[in-house]
C-alpha cells in the first residue's frame, strides 16, 4: 500500500507537470506546488469556501451547489476539504486573504459565487494556490434543473486540473437489488444519488452490463423459468431476449461495438459466446466441456478474461481475440472468480474465495505479476468493478450483515458503503456517462 | 402443479418448492410467479408431500440429491436416489419433470448459475441412461438464489447444495 501511495503521489506530480493547462498555471510551478506539499500527505488539502450569494433564489442555489461540490471532490478520495477561515476576507474591503490559507494547513483555496441570471443559475468558481496564483476560473450555467450537474463539472474540471482525468463525475453505476422483494435492476449515479429501477420482473433479474457507449444494458432474468439473456436499448426501451436453450448468464459489452460476451449452454457445454444487440450469436469464443463464464474485455477488445474450470477449480484466463488461444493469469488460490479488466488495459481485478472462507478482492498485472490484496477482514467482497476512469472500484460486501455496495479507491483505500437504500444490493458494474 | 418431496436414507431434507429467501418465485417453471406457493422457510427435517391429483398415488418419493462443494459428481447415495426417482418416474409416465440444480451461498453468483446447470444436467443425464424418457425431464440452473436452508453455515450449505425434482 505504501508504495503504491507514493508512486500515486509520483503520478501526480508526473500529471500535473505533462498536462497542458488552460490557465495560468505553469509546468514549474506544478512541480513546485506538489513539492511543498506536507511529507507523507496523500490528499490534497483544500480550503473550500461557501459560495457567495445575494439572497433569495442565488442563496437556495449556493446552498445546494455547496454541499454538492463538497461532496463531490470528497467522493474522488483526493482532497482533504476544509472550511474556509473565518478572517479570509479582508474585513475592510472583502478581498481575499490568502495568507489564512496557509496558516490553516491549506494546500489551495476554491470559492465563488452564485448570481441569478434571469432565472437561471450561474455560478462562477475561483481556485488558486497558497500564493494566489489563479489555478482555474470558470464559469457555470444552465436551467435550474441542472444545478447538480454545473456543480459537478466543476468538481470534474478541477480533478482533470490536478490528474488529467475528468474522475468518476458523469458516470453511472447498475446493480441488483431486492428491495421490492425481487431481484431487480438499478441504475444509480457514480456516488449513489438518483436510484432509478429499470425492470419489474418480478423474477429474478441478475448481473447488469452496459455497453461502452452506454447505449445498451444486458442482463440475465428468470422471466421465462429459466435465466435467459435480455438486452435494452436504453435510449428507445426497445428489448431483444437471446431465446436459446439452457442458461444465459454474466454477460459483458465488448468496447467499441455492439456485441456483447455471454455464457450460453445451448450446444451442451457452458461456452462463451458473442451476441449482437438483437440478441442472435455471432460466434462461440470458448470450447471445451467445462464451466465458462464472466467475460471482461481489454480497452482495446482485443482480449478477453473469463473464468475457466478447465484446469480444475475456478481460475482467470485470458483468450486472444485473434488467435483464439487462451492463457492462465491467476495461480495463487483455488477459486478465482468475477474479473474486471482496468481501463488503462494493465491489470485485472478478481475476487477470490480464502481458505479462511473469506472472499476477498485482489488486482493482478496482466502478466501474472504484482498480485495486491484489496480486502480484507470483511466476510464477503465480491464483485468488483472498475470505474471508467480507473481511479476508483465499486463492489459488493456483507460486512455489516447484508449485502450492500461500496466503494474503494483503487488502491484498496478509503473503503466506504456507496449508497442507502433498503434491502441487499449486489452485482455492481461502474459504466460511461449517459 | 404439485410437488413431491421425499428423503433418501439419512438426508432427510425437503420442502415444498420456494426458497426461503423472500425473494425467490415459484419453482415450477410456467407455473406462474410467487403466489400461490408457501414458503419453504427454514427446511426442516420433515418430509412434506402434498398431494393434489389423483393419479398420483400418496407418499411416493421424487427424494433430493446432495452434492459436495463446487462438485457436480454423483455419490453413490445420489444415483440410488435418482434410481428411485426414475423407478417413480417410470410407474407414472405421465408428469414431466423439472430438475432444478441449486448451489450453496458460497462462491460467486454467476458461476453458481452455471455449478446448478451442470448438477441439474448430471441427474438428467443419469435418469435418461436409466430408461426415463428425455423429453419428460428439464433442467433448470437457480444457481444460489433459492436456497432451501438461509442459514451460513455447513449444516445449512450442504442442504442447498442440491437438485431438487419438481413433477408438473
Amino acid at each position: 500500500m505504501r508504495s503504491t501511495r507514493i508512486s500515486f503521489t509520483a503520478l501526480f506530480t508526473l500529471l500535473l507537470v505533462m498536462f497542458v493547462m488552460p490557465l495560468t498555471l505553469k509546468a514549474e510551478e506544478a512541480g513546485e506546488y506538489i513539492a511543498i506539499r506536507k511529507e507523507g500527505a496523500s490528499r490534497i488539502a483544500i480550503v473550500l469556501d461557501n459560495l457567495a450569494a445575494s439572497g433569495g433564489k442565488q442563496s437556495e442555489w449556493a446552498k445546494s451547489l455547496d454541499n454538492t461540490i463538497k461532496r463531490g471532490l470528497d467522493f474522488t478520495g483526493l482532497f482533504n476539504l476544509m472550511p474556509a477561515p473565518l478572517n479570509i476576507r479582508n474585513s475592510q474591503n472583502g478581498t481575499l486573504n490568502l495568507t489564512t490559507i496557509a496558516s490553516v494547513g491549506g494546500d489551495m483555496y476554491a470559492g465563488g459565487s452564485v448570481t441569478n441570471k434571469m432565472g437561471k443559475p450561474v455560478l462562477e468558481m475561483h481556485v488558486s494556490d497558497v500564493s494566489g496564483k489563479p489555478l482555474l476560473d470558470r464559469t457555470y450555467s444552465g436551467e435550474e434543473a441542472r444545478l447538480r450537474d454545473m456543480g459537478l463539472r466543476f468538481c470534474a474540471d478541477l480533478v482533470e486540473l490536478l490528474t488529467g482525468k475528468r474522475s468518476v463525475f458523469g458516470s453511472r453505476i447498475v446493480f441488483v437489488s431486492n428491495r421490492t422483494g425481487y431481484k431487480e435492476i438499478y441504475m444509480c449515479d457514480f456516488d449513489g444519488e438518483n436510484v432509478v429501477q429499470l425492470t419489474s420482473s418480478r423474477s429474478i433479474s441478475l448481473t447488469p452490463s452496459v455497453s461502452s457507449d452506454g447505449k445498451y444494458l444486458a442482463w440475465t432474468d428468470y422471466t421465462s423459468g429459466k435465466p435467459d439473456l435480455h438486452i435494452r436499448n436504453l435510449a428507445t426501451g426497445a428489448n431483444a431476449s437471446v431465446g436459446k436453450q439452457g442458461v444465459s448468464i454474466s454477460p459483458a459489452w465488448r468496447p467499441g461495438t455492439n456485441t456483447c460476451a455471454t455464457t450460453l449452454s445451448f450446444e451442451g457445454n457452458q461456452n462463451i459466446y458473442l451476441i449482437r444487440a438483437d440478441g442472435s450469436v455471432e460466434r462461440r469464443l470458448t470450447s471445451g466441456g467445462e464451466i465458462n463464464v464472466s467475460p471482461t474485455f481489454s480497452p482495446d477488445g482485443s482480449k478477453m478474461a473469463f473464468v475457466s474450470t478447465r484446469q480444475g477449480g475456478p481460475q482467470i484466463f485470458v483468450l486472444d481475440m485473434g488467435s483464439g488461444q487462451a492463457r492462465r493469469l491467476t495461480y495463487s488460490g483455488s477459486y478465482n472468480t468475477q474479473p474486471s479488466w482496468s481501463p488503462a488495459g494493465d491489470k485485472i481485478l478478481y475476487s477470490s474465495m480464502q481458505k479462511s472462507g473469506e472472499i476477498n478482492i485482489f488486482t493482478v498485472s496482466i502478466d501474472g505479476s504484482g498480485l495486491l490484496q484489496l480486502t480484507s477482514g470483511a466476510k464477503n467482497n465480491e464483485y468488483p468493478s472498475w470505474s471508467p476512469d480507473g481511479s476508483m472500484i465499486v463492489f459488493s460486501s456483507n460486512r455489516d450483515g447484508k449485502r450492500k455496495l461500496y466503494v474503494m479507491n483503487a488502491d484498496g483505500t478509503n473503503q466506504r458503503p456507496l449508497l442507502r437504500m433498503e434491502g441487499e444490493q449486489q452485482q455492481p458494474s461502474w459504466s460511461v456517462s449517459k | 402443479m404439485i410437488i413431491l418431496a421425499g428423503c433418501s436414507s439419512k438426508s432427510a431434507v425437503s420442502t415444498n418448492g420456494t426458497s426461503g429467501t423472500g425473494v425467490g418465485t415459484g419453482s415450477g417453471v410456467g407455473s406462474g410467479t410467487g403466489a400461490g406457493t408457501s414458503s419453504g422457510q427454514g427446511a426442516g427435517a420433515a418430509v412434506e408431500t402434498q398431494n393434489v391429483d389423483q393419479k398420483l398415488s400418496t407418499g411416493t418419493i421424487i427424494g433430493d440429491i446432495f452434492f459436495d462443494f463446487d462438485s457436480s459428481a454423483l455419490s453413490d447415495e445420489a444415483q440410488e436416489q435418482l434410481k428411485q426417482n426414475a423407478a417413480w418416474m417410470q410407474s407414472h409416465p405421465f408428469p414431466a419433470v423439472t430438475v432444478e440444480g441449486h448451489c450453496d451461498e458460497r462462491g460467486t453468483d454467476e458461476y453458481n448459475i452455471a455449478l446448478g446447470e451442470r448438477r441439474a444436467e448430471a441427474a438428467r443425464n443419469y435418469l435418461v441412461t436409466l430408461g426415463v424418457k428425455s423429453n419428460r425431464l428439464t433442467a433448470v440452473s437457480f444457481g444460489e438464489e433459492k436456497p432451501f436452508d438461509p442459514g451460513h453455515n455447513e449444516e445449512a450449505w450442504a442442504k442447498n447444495r442440491r437438485d431438487h425434482f419438481v413433477t408438473k
